[in-house]
């Protein structure tokens, strides 16, 4: 019974994976223009644009190979699995053993990867210097990301996200001022990723493949969301093997927080501006050190004299 | 009585010094078969003996002074590296045959046309020779190793070694094929150092002898039964590793694709075997300083290695640098194994000896693929410079395609093999003691980041290396003829891919069966259910990596995702070759290569350490010349950019004065650590 369950979570949890990115753009999208005194775009216009753009033609250079038709939908593919390990309204999904930190940061890493091998292929100019400066950005970006999940695992004592958001569930991931430097950390992640959308790699896609590419980037957005609102506020989450009034009060809790970070993204663009794209390489170094602080934080915490 | 297999391993390390004798005298191909043929069944020789568990066996040959006589073993430690060696051997050795037919096929066309080119001329000369001397230095080769993996006493190490490095140096040697490319330049050549690594030969010999007691000789078995006093351990044990990591220093790549393929497949291994053997197994009593300097060497190498291979502006040079930065790692690995076992805790020793295992494996497979790959790539694009490929994809798809295979398992992603290495050089971390304080700690954390950073590097060293040489349009005209190879080569590099892609999907069936053995031979306890056929975790309940599954739910989605954007594609339009809106030239049909990326650029450049004179402005000359002597930091600077700085390109230039607040948190960081490390747990000035 209990596997059925973890089943059933976890087509839930896919579901919501397909349908809240598009309404996450949209939202975004209409609340940056409400921010800036503009009137807003409606809320469903990303996917009328995904839509129109299935029904182009794509425009293919002659010299680009098979790796410019694929890249967008690894990328794609690669972050769908990303957001199916973490955890959004439930502990105890099917795929709950697979749900390893070190795995999902390194699948974030292949989405990329892919983006920038289909960049590289196009031959054009403007998409090769955005895979050097996505390839730089991310030298400091992945570290940062790798040991943020590091000292969280030192904390919960495992990668698994479960066993962590359980660790923090119960208030048991000290010391405090390790995570919450931890925490830093990752916002700064996130806030230079919000501010470089798809960092250019996109340039030469059209037709669906544009489409596919910009669902990737609303994916991963919601990814880094869901990944701060498990870890850090798990509230509200159903345990394992719980039943559906927790799974109800897990999805409200779900949008709940959703509607709070994308409220927070928005007003810090607004208020700081996009991180300009020479300063994001000192953003991510930050975000490295801290993330370092954070891990020697909790080892020195635990080390006895 | 003596294990039947030692027995036929002796033999064969002696058929292949025969072969390599005689190889002048008998027809080339019989010299080629008959390498791949012994090494081959080297392979199956030690995957016996450790499938079977066979028991430590000495063969003792009455060679040396009256009373005394070379010692050989076999243990699972050497059968391990043994398998790996000869792994690698028998792909050279292949390689060797295959390149070795297409070059005499080749030259048989060029003189049946009557090609009276100097190119023809040159080829007749060049490429028998270069072949023959390749196939005699590769079974001395692999004889040297064999010799030094089963030796049990310090004069058979030491005969090993000599015989192993000065033929590895005649690979150095040997000369190019006639259809490759010209001689190595003057810069590759200072990188060629004295045939014998003799330095590193002696320190490992004093080594030796300081672990052995007095009036006894210097055999593995007297130093286990009778363990010397702890100063000469730490003295015999400081030496080892100088001596280790000095001749992993002195592997250095050539432009020749079997000395980098003897590298990846034998030499890297071999080195790991001497620490594994003289760190951690032959001293009685372990500290756990020594796996401090194994991180600190180890880090460094990784990182090092890591961003060499970003920046290197060669394919080859850059798939040696990956090479080597899997050693790094395996160093990492032996050092955390190192300090867990000092602190008795096995459990947390076994990760961090896997991971090294694994990644020995691992590089030794993908590191002969990724060498005889590139050296494919090259040769048929006519440039190993990543500024003069791209396309090869189009042309040469199998050699591509193997490329990627080995870069997927030398970079940290998943599911390759060396993901699974790093996952579990991260669970020796988490389980290494918490003692100590800060003190120790810090290096732990350190660490951890030394492998995050190394990773990342490693992975933009790939993407560099896919985008620029495989994909993309070619860079110049020779390089759009390239041609794929030939003659049986395709099957050695799809073989080896398909090893190197198992073992990332099956790190824990590789661990369980081939590595478990030297881990109880080391630790006292195995592996335990830590390694599944199908998953690595920490324990039998809780959950871990398991590589097939995930391989699985990627290849579901992904395979989702293209079906659904194929069932909404139209048919595409082919547009010409796009060159930013300017008008194409005529001399140009595959767009000028300027506009593409050449492959800098794919790590961030140095910050600048204080202020310096390079790049001062050139109406200061007068200014800059006192100011330079007066200026510490420069020199640091500059030492620093010379040693990252591949061969033949010019250090990057400062960046702008923003870094300055990044300096400042940098200082400020190291400011909290201080204050940190004077205080203890309890908060109380200590």
């Amino acid at each position: 019974m209990s596997v059925i369950i973890s089943i059933v979570a976890e087509m839930l949890h896919l579901a919501l994976m397909v349908l809240a990115p598009l309404v996450v753009a949209g939202i975004m999208d209409w609340l940056d223009a409400r921010l800036a005194g503009r009137e807003g775009l409606p809320i469903l216009l990303p996917w009328r644009n995904l839509v129109r753009l299935s029904r182009k033609t794509a425009v293919v250079p002659e010299s680009a190979s098979r790796v410019l038709s694929l890249a967008p939908a690894i990328s794609l593919g690669t972050t769908f699995t990303a957001a199916a390990l973490v955890p959004s309204f439930t502990l105890g999904m099917a795929l709950a053993p697979l749900a390893d930190g070190l795995v999902v940061a390194s699948l974030l890493s292949m989405a990329r990867v892919a983006g920038s091998l289909g960049a590289l292929d196009t031959g054009t100019a403007a998409s090769g210097v955005a895979a050097q400066h996505g390839s730089a950005l991310a030298v400091l970006a992945e570290p940062a990301l790798l040991l943020f999940v590091f000292s969280l695992a030192l904390m919960g004592g495992s990668f698994n996200l479960d066993l962590i958001i359980g660790q923090q569930r119960e208030g048991m991931l000290l010391p405090a001022a390790a995570s919450a430097v931890a925490l830093t950390s990752l916002l700064a992640l996130v806030f230079a990723e919000a501010s470089d959308t798809s960092a250019g790699l996109d340039l030469d896609y059209s037709g669906i493949d544009l489409a596919v590419s910009h669902a990737t980037v609303w994916l991963r957005r919601l990814v880094w969301i869901d990944l701060i609102g498990a870890l850090f506020l798990p509230i509200g989450m159903a345990a394992p093997d719980e039943g559906l009034m927790q799974w109800g009060t897990g999805l409200l809790c779900w949008v709940a927080k959703l509607a709070i970070a994308v409220i927070c993204l928005c007003c810090s663009r607004t208020l700081l501006g996009r991180v300009a794209r020479r300063d994001m390489a000192d953003l991510a170094g930050i975000a490295v050190l801290l993330a370092l602080l954070a891990a020697i934080m909790v080892l020195a915490s635990e080390g006895t004299v | 009585m003596t294990n039947p297999i030692l027995l036929f391993l002796s033999t064969v390390t002696v058929a292949l010094l025969l072969v390599g004798v005689l190889s002048g005298f008998v027809p080339r191909a019989v010299a080629g078969f008959a390498t791949i043929g012994l090494s081959g069944l080297g392979v199956l020789l030690c995957l016996l003996s450790l499938v079977s568990g066979a028991a430590t066996n000495v063969l003792a040959i009455p060679i040396g002074p009256p009373g005394r006589s070379l010692q050989l073993a076999l243990d699972p430690i050497a059968a391990y590296f043994l398998l790996v060696v000869f792994l690698g051997g028998t792909a050279v050795a292949a390689g060797a045959c295959r390149t070795g037919q297409a070059a005499t096929g080749k030259l048989k066309a060029d003189t049946s046309r009557a090609d009276t080119s100097r190119a023809g001329t040159a080829a007749a000369g060049t490429s028998g020779a270069g072949t023959s001397r390749e196939l005699m230095a590769i079974p001395l080769c692999l004889a040297g190793f064999s010799t030094v993996l089963l030796a049990s006493d310090a004069v058979t190490l030491v005969v090993g070694l000599t015989l192993a490095s000065a033929t590895y140096s005649l690979l150095d040697d040997a000369a190019p094929l006639a259809h490759a490319l010209p001689p190595s330049s003057a810069t590759k050549r200072q990188a060629i150092r004295s045939p014998i690594a003799v330095p590193a030969v002696l320190l490992l010999l004093i080594a030796l002898c300081l672990l052995a007691p007095f009036g006894s000789a210097s055999n593995f078995d007297g130093i286990h039964a009778v363990p010397v006093d702890p100063n000469r351990t730490t003295a015999a044990v400081g030496l080892a590793i100088v001596g280790g990591l000095s001749l992993l220093r002195h592997i250095r790549s050539g432009h020749h694709w079997t000395h980098d393929a003897f590298m990846a497949g034998a030499a890297i291994p071999c080195v790991l075997y001497l620490l594994v053997r003289l760190v951690l197994d032959l001293p009685g009593v372990l500290q756990a300083w020594w796996g401090f300097a194994l991180l600190l060497a180890g880090g460094t190498i990784a990182v090092a290695n890591g961003w060499q291979a970003a920046r290197h502006p060669e394919l080859d040079g850059s798939v040696a640098c990956l090479t080597r930065r899997q050693a790094g790692l395996a160093v990492i690995g032996l050092g955390l194994s190192l300090i867990a076992r000092s602190a008795d805790l096995p459990d947390a020793a076994s990760f961090g000896l896997a991971a090294s295992l694994l990644l020995t494996i691992g590089s030794g497979v993908a590191g002969t693929l990724a060498s005889l790959a590139a050296h494919a790539l090259g040769r048929g694009a006519g440039s190993y410079r990543l500024a003069r490929l791209g396309g090869l994809v189009q042309s040469m798809p199998i050699a591509s395609v193997s490329l990627a295979a080995s870069l997927l398992a030398l970079s940290a992603l998943p599911p390759g093999v060396g993901f699974a290495a790093l996952w579990l050089l991260f669970q020796a971390i988490l389980s290494a003691p918490r003692t100590g304080g800060l003190v120790f700690q810090l290096p732990l954390g350190l660490t951890a980041a030394a492998l995050a950073l190394s990773s990342a590097l490693a992975t933009a060293a790939s993407v560099r290396l896919i985008g620029i040489a495989i994909l993309s349009r070619p860079r110049s005209v020779r390089g759009s003829a390239a041609r794929e190879v030939g003659s049986g080569l395709p099957a050695i590099l799809l073989t080896l891919s398909g090893f190197s892609i198992l073992l990332g999907l099956l790190p824990g069936l590789v661990l369980k069966a081939l590595a478990d053995p030297v881990v109880r031979a080391l630790i006292g306890t195995g592996l335990g259910a830590r390694a599944g056929w199908a998953t690595l975790s920490t324990s039998a309940a809780s959950p871990g990596y398991a590589a097939l599954p995930l391989l699985a739910l990627l290849a579901l989605t992904i395979a989702s995702v293209i079906l659904i954007a194929r069932r909404f594609r139209n048919e595409s339009r082919i547009a010409g070759v796009w060159n930013e809106g300017l008008a194409p030239s005529p001399n140009m049909p595959f767009g000028d290569p300027v506009t593409q990326s050449a492959g800098a650029g794919f790590v961030p450049a140095l910050p600048a350490i204080g202020w310096s004179t390079e790049g001062a402005p050139a109406a200061e000359p007068a200014a800059a010349g006192p100011r330079a002597s007066a200026v510490p930091f420069p020199s640091l600077r500059n030492a620093l950019m010379r040693r990252l700085t591949p061969a033949g390109q010019s250090p990057s230039s400062r960046l702008p004065a923003t870094i300055i607040g990044l300096w400042a948190i940098v200082l400020a960081f190291s400011a909290l650590l201080l204050v940190l490390s004077l205080f203890d747990a309890s908060g109380i000035p200590g």
